[in-house]
């Protein structure tokens, strides 16, 4: 029987090695790659400085590139040696603070990508467009007349007016208010999977990063740390980092024994194909461990957060180290109250002692 | 590019100056040095920093109240408070001149309150040419005060008094330190005209630099020694000129969209309504109610004298077209330069805007100097034509163009032009759709200030205007000098009535902002 291979969508966006610098010895972005699907939604995840507005930019073809190339569509746009103008490369942008031209309304806001067509396909796309971001009735509106969602979807209509092969978010919800936010970012979802739009979107909430992203790009000091699902990113990073950055995670020490890991909590399966050294550091997810009361084992509980429908318990075991265990918050563990510590972990993740600990 | 070959134009007066200066024979500096300068440099720098001390006090004060408190009337006081800045120096040079003189009404005046032997000062003195200079100019810092203040966050000052600050106390201590750069720029700007100054100085017989350097070039025809003079000016008027544009530069912003709270006014007792309101009164009253009183009265009795003659409108006429020419000259030349230095901040580019604003150092008297010596060795033939003036009120006038430009695109964010970009619109599309519609009103602005300053505009026109061409400013000038004050009220006049609109123009729309 022949297998088929599934039909993978066509690649939109590539970027192979790219290296972006302001100054010759300090790059912004160094030799980072990866490729975008059609339809995808691609999150660019760090922290402030880490290089992924820089890279942003470098695709919209706002910063030119040293090193590597980009392509589009299977066309080189920028490279060491050329560098194709914003204006010629069918990228839609967003930007932060929205840009909206303040003379204009938001009408000649939408259309004014749209010089293309003629004046009654204009006119049509504008109201599609506009019915689209459910804002029909505001077409004669100013942008200082609008609240920040508004403008907001103001920003996108005009981007996703001319049909750009892609579409870049540089940090589109950081202007808004936190439950106003939540609200755009279902929204923003949808109406990218409804119009089949390849999205790139930078950010430094991981929620976010999570709730949106078909792929994940961690950066950090301009380097692509990893490039995977949501998931694959929580559960398995690449790096401490990753680790860190996408949610509460803990450290503990562990010793290879008989293709076991050995850990003071319990063992743990040792991954296949692992070629490093005996003593490694075992990274635990709060989700990983289970706890209930007990007498005499010396781990005791040492902070509780409430979050709703969980408690997060910050437990000291008797090495020192802390761990931490989420449990639904029907179940109460009082503080200093003694526990054991199960743990319930599907897969382990390792990684090298740290040089100077 | 067009930007540095009109940059290197414009510089090269000033190059040539300095030049002659440098070459000048070691006689003539000493010569300078023993007789001249040490007075020179001590009048202009009393007189610039008393000016600064009266413009910051003034200036603070009244934007303080009127942004502050709901004063009555205050949409009215704003508007009145700049008036002022509609009167050229030696016009207000001159209605004091009367004002002050011995047995003048304002001696007579104050005699009533201290005695019959009490006299005022003269106003050909340190006192007189400080009073009138800061009466000028107290607006520009008044102007740069209230926009610091309206633009204040007013969560600042919470913050000091929820610690525990007296109003007073954080007055001084929050307020004012946070609208520092604003209001040092707007000092440095008073102190930049007071130096500059030809007309009030020259009227009120006050030696400063600029009233030598005219004397040597017309009384003693020794340009060699108005080239020395001038060299001294310039090194006085650029230093001042660097340290407005780095304290402007501290409070350089973008179009804001972020969130603050802006201070609202707050009620005040009617005693202090009635302080405020005596104080406004007596402020406006001295800078412009008075001279502009009188100047109305002069021109009645011209008029009803019949003194006014046919020249009058080859005057007006003349004023109005080297304003006109040298308004649009100012833009069309300031816009490549404007755009460089916004938008492109290479070494090159701030060197080639320096280059640009040289005309700040340059001093009626000097940039007539410096064009005068430069037209006889290169062009000759075009020595006592219009074209000689016009050259010289452009090198003299674009600064100002260009500080409205620069400033109007500064505030012009640049995603906006990103934004248009990334939708297919090409260099010239975003320019023209964008760029153009968002900055036209300060460019606007900037002509008309442009305009306005050209019509008061005296040293320069003097010194190269062609024979039998008159401006307004002139007339001024030569009647007042003799004090034929009736003869002069009118031109005054006319040129203040122009001006006012203009200014209270500028006011509701400051470099072209909202």
């Amino acid at each position: 029987m022949t297998d088929t291979p599934p039909h993978e969508p066509p690649i939109v966006l590539e970027l192979n090695k790219v290296t972006c610098s302001y100054e010759a010895d300090r790059p912004a972005v160094q030799e980072i790659s990866f490729a975008a699907n059609k339809g995808d939604i691609i999150c660019l995840l760090g922290p402030s400085g880490c290089g992924k507005t820089t890279t942003l930019r470098a695709i919209a073809g706002f910063e030119s590139v040293a090193e590597g190339t980009v392509l589009l569509d299977g066309t080189a746009v920028a490279d060491g040696n050329h560098h194709v103008p914003p204006e010629k490369r069918r990228v839609g942008m967003v930007f932060q603070d929205y840009a909206l031209f303040p003379h204009l309304c938001v009408n000649d806001n939408v259309s004014f990508g749209l010089t293309q067509l003629s004046s009654d396909d204009r006119r049509r796309r504008v109201e599609e467009m506009l019915s689209l971001t459910g804002l029909s009735e505001l077409g004669q509106r100013y942008p200082h007349e609008l609240s920040g969602g508004q403008q907001q979807r103001v920003a996108l209509a005009r981007a996703l007016a001319p049909q750009p092969v892609l579409l870049l978010l540089d940090e589109p919800f950081s202007n808004l208010d936190p439950d106003m936010t939540y609200k755009m970012r279902g929204e923003l979802h949808q109406l990218l999977k409804k119009t089949q739009t390849t999205a790139i979107l930078v950010t430094h909430d991981h929620e976010e990063a999570f709730t949106m992203a078909d792929k994940v790009a961690v950066l950090h000091q301009g380097r692509l740390e990893q490039f995977a699902a949501p998931e694959t990113i929580y559960h398995l990073p690449a790096s401490r980092f990753v680790a860190e950055f996408v949610g509460q995670a803990d450290f503990i020490p562990g010793e290879i024994h008989n293709h076991v890991v050995v850990t003071e909590i319990g063992n743990l399966p040792l991954p296949k194909n692992y070629q490093g050294h005996k003593h490694v550091v075992v990274m635990i997810r709060p989700d990983d461990i289970e706890i209930c009361n007990s007498e005499s084992h010396g781990a005791y509980i040492e902070t509780r957060q409430f979050r709703g429908s969980e408690n997060l318990y910050g437990i000291r075991l008797p090495s020192g180290h802390i761990i931490h265990s989420s449990e639904s918050s029907t179940q109460f563990y009082a503080l200093n109250a003694q526990v054991a510590v199960n743990m319930v972990a599907t897969h382990t993740v390792l990684f090298e002692q740290p040089q100077n600990p | 590019m067009v930007a540095f070959i009109l940059a290197g134009l414009i510089t090269l007066p000033l190059l040539y100056v300095i030049f002659s200066a440098i070459t000048a024979d070691t006689a003539v500096w000493q010569r300078l040095w023993t007789t001249r300068i040490p007075e020179l440099l001590f009048n202009t720098f009393s007189l610039a920093v008393s000016v600064a001390i009266i413009d910051l006090v003034l200036g603070v004060s009244l934007a303080w109240i009127l942004t502050r408190y709901r004063v009555v009337g205050s949409t009215f006081w704003d508007w009145l408070i700049i008036l002022p800045l509609a009167i050229p120096s030696y016009v207000l040079a001159y209605t004091y001149t009367y004002l002050l003189q011995r047995h003048g009404p304002l001696e007579q005046f104050w005699q009533m309150v201290a005695g019959s032997d009490a006299q005022t000062f003269s106003p050909f003195s340190f006192a007189g040419a400080t009073l009138v200079m800061s009466l000028n100019t107290f607006p520009f810092v008044y102007l740069l005060a209230r926009s610091a203040f309206k633009n204040f966050n007013i969560s600042f000052e919470e913050a000091a008094r929820a610690t525990g600050a007296s109003r007073l106390s954080t007055f001084f201590r929050v307020s004012l330190p946070m609208i520092r750069p604003s209001l040092i720029a707007g000092l440095f700007l008073a102190i930049l005209y007071v130096v500059s100054d030809f007309g009030a100085v020259s009227m009120l017989r006050y030696q400063t630099f600029t009233y030598a350097i005219y004397q040597q070039m017309t009384g003693r025809f020794d340009n060699t020694a108005a080239a020395c003079l001038s060299l001294l000016l310039v090194s006085l008027a650029f230093a001042f000129l660097i340290g407005e544009r780095w304290f402007r530069q501290r409070s350089r912003f973008y179009q804001t969209t972020g969130r603050y709270r802006k201070p609202i006014p707050q009620a005040c007792s009617s005693i202090q309504n009635l302080c405020f309101t005596r104080y406004l009164i007596v402020v406006i009253a001295t800078a412009f109610g008075l001279p502009v009183y009188l100047l109305i009265q002069w021109t009645l009795d011209a008029l009803t004298a019949g003194d006014l003659t046919t020249g009058f409108m080859g005057y007006l006429g003349n004023s109005l077209f080297l304003a006109g020419v040298t308004a649009t000259l100012a833009i069309v030349v300031g816009v490549p330069l404007a755009n460089l230095a916004c938008r492109k901040q290479t070494w090159a580019s701030l060197l080639c805007i320096q280059g640009a604003y040289t005309g700040y150092v340059l001093p009626g008297p000097v940039a007539a100097l410096a064009v005068l010596v430069l037209i006889t060795q290169l062009t000759p033939e075009l020595y006592g034509t219009v074209i000689v003036l016009l050259i010289a009120y452009l090198v003299h006038f674009l600064p100002v163009a260009l500080q409205g430009m620069e400033s109007t695109l500064q505030q012009l964010s640049p995603n906006l032009e990103e934004a248009a970009k990334s939708l297919g619109a090409g260099a010239f599309r975003t320019f023209s759709k964008i760029t153009m519609p968002l900055v036209r009103g300060g460019f606007v602005s900037a002509w008309i200030l442009v305009f306005v300053q050209c019509l008061k505009e005296l040293p320069a026109t003097l010194l190269l205007r062609p024979v039998g061409f008159d401006t307004l400013a002139i007339r001024i000038w030569l009647e007042a000098s003799e004090e034929l004050y009736q003869l002069a009220a009118p031109p005054a006049l006319l040129i203040i009535a122009i001006t006012i609109p203009v200014v209270l123009l500028l006011m509701k729309n400051p470099t072209g902002e909202e």
